[in-house]
């Protein structure tokens, strides 16, 4: 066979040649024409928003000061500094109690804190905490605002509680996808080993256990509100381990089971298992002991924009007294008064208030920066704050034509993916009642990042492209969603440098939130890192106790 | 030339296993029984890979030309193997003889061309370097393939751009083939119109393999489709010709030709026993039916219609076809239609009716299973007075009898006292509805037919509603369930009992 050979044109003809440059041409632009039909992605808006940083860091830096000789703009009895559960429910509370001298400061402008919440032409949406699990009975503060909500509708004479159906949360609940396909609840049960089976029944067992206990002062074992806790030793000594040491002295080494108490403990604290107090991850699971007439026990209360529907309601209630856009930057506890100054981020005019009592109801670690205390007095030793850790979370509310399909059961209002370094998903419009079967929605992506500490977190957080987080959240969707890329509208982006608070080991029941529980002269606080659990019955019942404070003292 | 030669059996191997796992997971899909699908696709490929090599033997002429065309061939049967499979599942009898057919020409086709590929080289190579350097390739070929197919094709591509493009792959191996040996291939410039053409081809069928996609769905309906569109709250597609059939989201909604008996059913023993009857509110039923036997009645003044999608309501009130069959129902002065999410309306309703007429899919799925819940008919509850009526679509309670029940204990369960009756729909089956009413504490004595019927009805008389009432024992349920929000017993029922059905059939 001959050999082909090259040797009688190793010149390029001019008409290879052009034929090659048109080839060359023609196959470019069918390239490009490929590549932009296939890439959705690219062409999806990604907005970059979050908790305003400009003035929080000003703050930070001390670059605000207040001119010595500013007048007093307005005089108070109580001023609530913080627009969060936490400062709403002090606000709810005073009011309730006849008591209409007060004023709510609150930063961003709008109320809500960790519990803050969007809308877009779809629907709305929450950015942060998006569910109430049902009151226990020894949260009353909570029944009571339900009950003033319409949340809860009736209570019948053993004080079992009917809530109102449109707010609890619709079936299917949970989806957890695994092994390619969804199952229902978050829970793993498809594909396991007997012996892995048998170990999440075991641990289930150990939890119910706890949730029924009491301890010897007749408290329950885990209430919520914590406080009121047993205190025996026996329980209190959880806190000095951490969740990872407890599962392992307890023979707990299943993967499916470890993953899912990873998954807990990331959910609720922001951190992994073993950054976590292992009194605060059972705390979890066998805190909640709430029942409903037409619910089972595990349910939870749920609107489409997550818990800023209570805000919103509280809002209104309080809409007389409450300032936004207002960055408070300097409190002084005098004898007789506390006074604030803070400037109107729109007008950036300052403004002072005079107020017999303060309810500081703002993360702890914001106060150092705004304290200026009196040189002439010893100092108040603030460095216990830096003890407190509110690790980093990145939320994002991503908009789409409609739910994408997925493998397995149907599509349900939580979805998480087995082995993802996120939470999954909320579904926004999950509560709906519509005859549409496919519609625009917009789903809550959660992501904490808690590989790695706090500071770092932060830094990645702020420091990352929105065009990189765009790309690996939808990277870690196509999991369960594999074509979600061709649904998407556009994503918002809304990271918490500081988000809830964690329990690290020891934080409960130990000095540093000893420390935090105490007043200072004239200001009271309030805030879910009193109690070193985030959500919304911590929240609502440290507002309520402080109000309860300032209301013994104004008498 | 020999490293590209080598080349060309690295691709010419992925390609080849490329088509193999692609059958494979075209047939699970389809078939179900993903491990009997994948070994006997697999099994029957490599027998006729062997099939493939055998025959090579008889190549003795013009291998390169041979070559070339077992390329091109490969290209076009192979990348469209799995449009072909997609949309050929709706119109073959057998699907499995067309999937082992396309597996086997595919598998002779790829058998045909290392051997041929060995016949070119073995002037260039020692035989035992011919041997080692040609296979090595070739498995490294499907190693990749078979990494690349779950990790990336699957999920990036899908099945049937996977199968364009690595059709592409093999064309673009016979055109540079094609090149190589310019000088002593036969018709050479129609074999380079044929690759180039495939080319195109391929690609077309790469970047439209959505529409491609979609088309094959629409092939599910058995009849010819005359309309067809997609609102931004369903596909409505009709189909058929002087007799035509509704489908919602595929789901049939009324056969022409024996809707009158589902439509009588739904309203005339209700409104008939309501001779003061004046204000009637029906949610869902935007094709204007029932509106059509309500406007039978001279005592009824307003007829209230809420169904969500304008696109169906503008089709049943503007196409001549369709105005026909409803009798110009939906623009009748006495009918207002309201385009809005039912449950929405009711809550904001602050009117009062004396007949509702509850007309909705089927519960088969979680939005429309709310459709169906205690919070729903507590609303329903909200806009009638204690004598007025409510009657309710609610599946069939012979193909779903628990679901059936199930939406009557719902009923039930919020205050609503019941009579469940049935009636027999051609296009349907048997098929149930619920009339129900408030009563007062005194309304001990039940609900009493009133037979006031309007003349020229077909179906429903005196006597056949007797007969609606009689539930034989394969209609009793064997749970009772309440429906509501947080559990969405009716769908998980509905799923499971339409499911059986599925199967025996």
């Amino acid at each position: 066979m001959p050999k082909p050979s090259d040797s009688d044109d190793t010149r390029i003809k001019r008409s290879t040649f052009l034929k090659g440059l048109i080839g060359l041409a023609i196959a470019g632009g069918t390239g490009k024409f490929l590549y932009d039909r296939y890439n959705t992605l690219a062409h999806v808006p990604v907005r970059l928003l979050g908790p305003s940083m400009d003035f929080g860091h000003m703050v930070r830096d001390g670059s605000l000061k207040l001119d010595p000789n500013a007048p007093v703009s307005k005089k108070v009895k109580v001023l609530i500094i913080g627009g969060g559960i936490a400062g709403l429910s002090a606000g709810w509370w005073l009011k309730k109690e006849g008591i209409e001298d007060f004023m709510l400061l609150e930063l961003e402008g709008k109320t809500g804190g960790n519990s803050a919440s969007g809308e877009n032409r779809v629907s709305a949406y929450p950015r942060g905490a998006h569910y109430i699990p049902l009151a226990n009975a020894e949260s009353t503060y909570v029944r009571m605002l339900f009950q003033e909500l319409g949340i809860i509708e009736t209570v019948d004479a053993t004080g079992i509680a009917t809530y109102n159906d449109l707010y609890l949360c619709h079936d299917p609940e949970e989806r957890l996808f695994k092994d390619g396909s969804f199952q229902e609840g978050l829970v793993p049960n498809r594909g396991l080993r007997p012996e892995e089976k048998a170990e999440i029944e075991r641990f289930f067992k150990v939890i119910v256990d706890y949730r029924n206990r009491r301890g010897s002062d007749g408290k329950p074992a885990f209430a919520i509100p914590l406080d009121l806790s047993s205190r025996d030793e026996e329980f209190l000594a959880l806190d000095k381990m951490s969740m990872e040491q407890w599962l392992k002295q307890n023979n707990f080494s299943a993967r499916p089971l470890l993953w899912y108490v990873d998954y807990c403990t990331r959910d609720d604290y922001g951190a992994k298992p073993a950054d976590v107090s292992a009194w605060a991850g059972i705390h979890y699971f066998a805190g909640r002991r709430g029942r409903a007439a037409n619910a089972e026990q595990n349910a939870v209360v749920t609107w489409p924009q997550g818990n800023g529907f209570v805000v919103q309601k509280l809002t209104e209630k309080l809409a007389s007294h409450i300032t936004t856009d207002a960055c408070v930057f300097h409190i002084e506890s005098k004898a007789d008064a506390v006074r604030t100054a803070y400037i109107d981020r729109k007008s950036r005019k300052t403004f002072l208030i005079e107020a017999d009592h303060l309810i500081f109801a703002c993360p702890r670690f914001i106060l150092p920066r705004v304290l200026k205390q009196d040189a002439s007095k010893k100092s108040i030793d603030l460095d216990y704050v830096k003890e407190v850790v509110y690790p980093p979370w990145m939320v994002a509310n991503i908009t789409l034509r409609s739910l994408p399909p997925a493998r397995g059961i149907a599509r349900a209002w939580d979805n998480v993916c087995y082995l993802s370094d996120s939470l999954g998903y909320v579904v926004a419009t999950h509560q709906n009642i519509s005859t549409r079967l496919s519609s625009p929605t917009v789903i809550t992506y959660y992501y904490p990042l808690a590989d790695r500490r706090p500071d770092n977190g932060r830094m990645a957080l702020y420091r990352a492209d929105p065009e990189d987080w765009k790309e690996s959240i939808v990277e870690d969707l196509m999991r369960m969603h594999p074509t979600i890329d061709r649904y998407i509208e556009s994503i918002e982006l809304w990271p918490w440098g500081h988000g809830m608070v964690s329990p690290g080991l020891g934080y409960i029941w130990g000095d540093t939130r000893q420390k935090l529980l105490q007043d200072l002269d004239r200001i009271v606080f309030a805030h879910s890192d009193m109690s070193g659990i985030s959500n919304f019955e911590e929240s609502q019942y440290r507002g309520v106790e402080a109000a309860i404070k300032v209301k013994a003292q104004l008498s | 030339m020999t490293w590209a030669l080598l080349i060309t059996a690295f691709v010419i191997s992925t390609c080849g296993l490329i088509y193999e796992l692609i059958a494979g997971t075209v047939a699970s899909y389809l078939l179900g029984d993903s491990v009997t699908q994948f070994s006997t696709i697999i099994g029957v490929y490599l027998f006729f890979m062997g099939v493939g090599s055998f025959l090579s033997k008889y190549v003795e002429k013009n291998i390169i030309l041979t070559f070339v065309q077992v390329e091109l061939l490969v290209g076009l049967v192979g990348g469209s193997s799995a449009t072909i499979l997609f949309f050929m599942f709706e119109y073959v009898e057998n699907f499995r003889i067309l999937l082992y057919s396309l597996v086997g020409i595919i598998g002779v086709l790829i058998g045909i061309e290392i051997p041929l590929l060995m016949r070119i080289l073995k002037g260039q190579l020692e035989f035992k370097d011919l041997v080692s350097k040609v296979f090595t390739f070739d498995y490294v070929g499907a190693l990749l393939a078979s990494l690349v197919f779950p990790l990336v094709l699957v999920p990036y591509l899908g099945l049937v751009r996977s199968s364009f493009l690595f059709g592409i792959f093999n064309v673009l191996v016979a055109i540079w083939t094609l090149h190589l040996f310019r000088k002593e291939i036969p018709w050479l410039n129609s074999m380079r119109t044929i690759a180039f053409t495939l080319v195109v081809g391929l690609t077309l069928g790469f970047a439209f393999s959505e529409k491609l996609v979609k088309m094959a769905e629409t092939t599910s309906y058995h009849e010819h489709i005359i309309y067809s569109k997609s609102s931004p709250y369903q596909r409505i597609v009709i189909t058929g010709g002087k007799r035509f059939k509704l489908f919602l989201n595929g789901n049939l909604q009324f056969n022409s030709q024996d809707e009158y008996r589902y439509h009588e059913a739904l309203i005339h023993p209700a409104l008939g026993s309501l001779p003061e009857a004046k204000k009637v509110l029906i949610l869902g039923g935007g094709d204007g039916m029932a509106a059509r036997e309500i406007l039978k009645y001279p005592q009824v003044e307003s007829i209230t219609l809420v169904d969500l999608d304008p696109a169906l309501t503008n089709l049943f009130s503007k196409q001549k076809l369709f105005i026909e069959l409803n009798q110009d129902s939906l623009n009748s002065p006495r009918v207002k239609v309201i385009n809005k999410d039912a449950f929405v309306w009711l809550r904001h309703c602050k009117q009062k009716f004396d007949l509702v007429v509850v007309d909705f899919p089927d519960p088969s799925n979680f939005s429309l299973g709310k459709l169906y819940t205690d919070t729903f008919y507590r609303q329903v509850k909200k806009v009638v007075n204690p004598d007025s009526l409510v009657v309710i679509q609610s599946t069939s309670p012979y193909f779903a009898r628990n679901s059936f029940w199930c939406v009557v204990s719902t009923l039930e369960s919020v205050g609503f006292k019941t009579i469940p009756y049935h009636a027999y729909v051609p296009s349907f089956g048997d098929w149930g509805y619920i009339i129900a009413w408030e009563g007062g504490a005194s309304d001990s004595a039940g609900f009493q037919f009133g037979h006031h019927y309007p003349s020229g009805l077909k179906y429903v008389s005196k006597d056949s509603v007797a007969s609606m009432l009689d539930f034989p024992a394969d209609m009793k349920p064997s749970v009772r369930e309440v429906n509501k929000l947080n559990n969405q017993s009716l769908v998980h029922l509905f799923e499971a009992e339409w499911d059986e059905y599925a199967e025996t059939f």
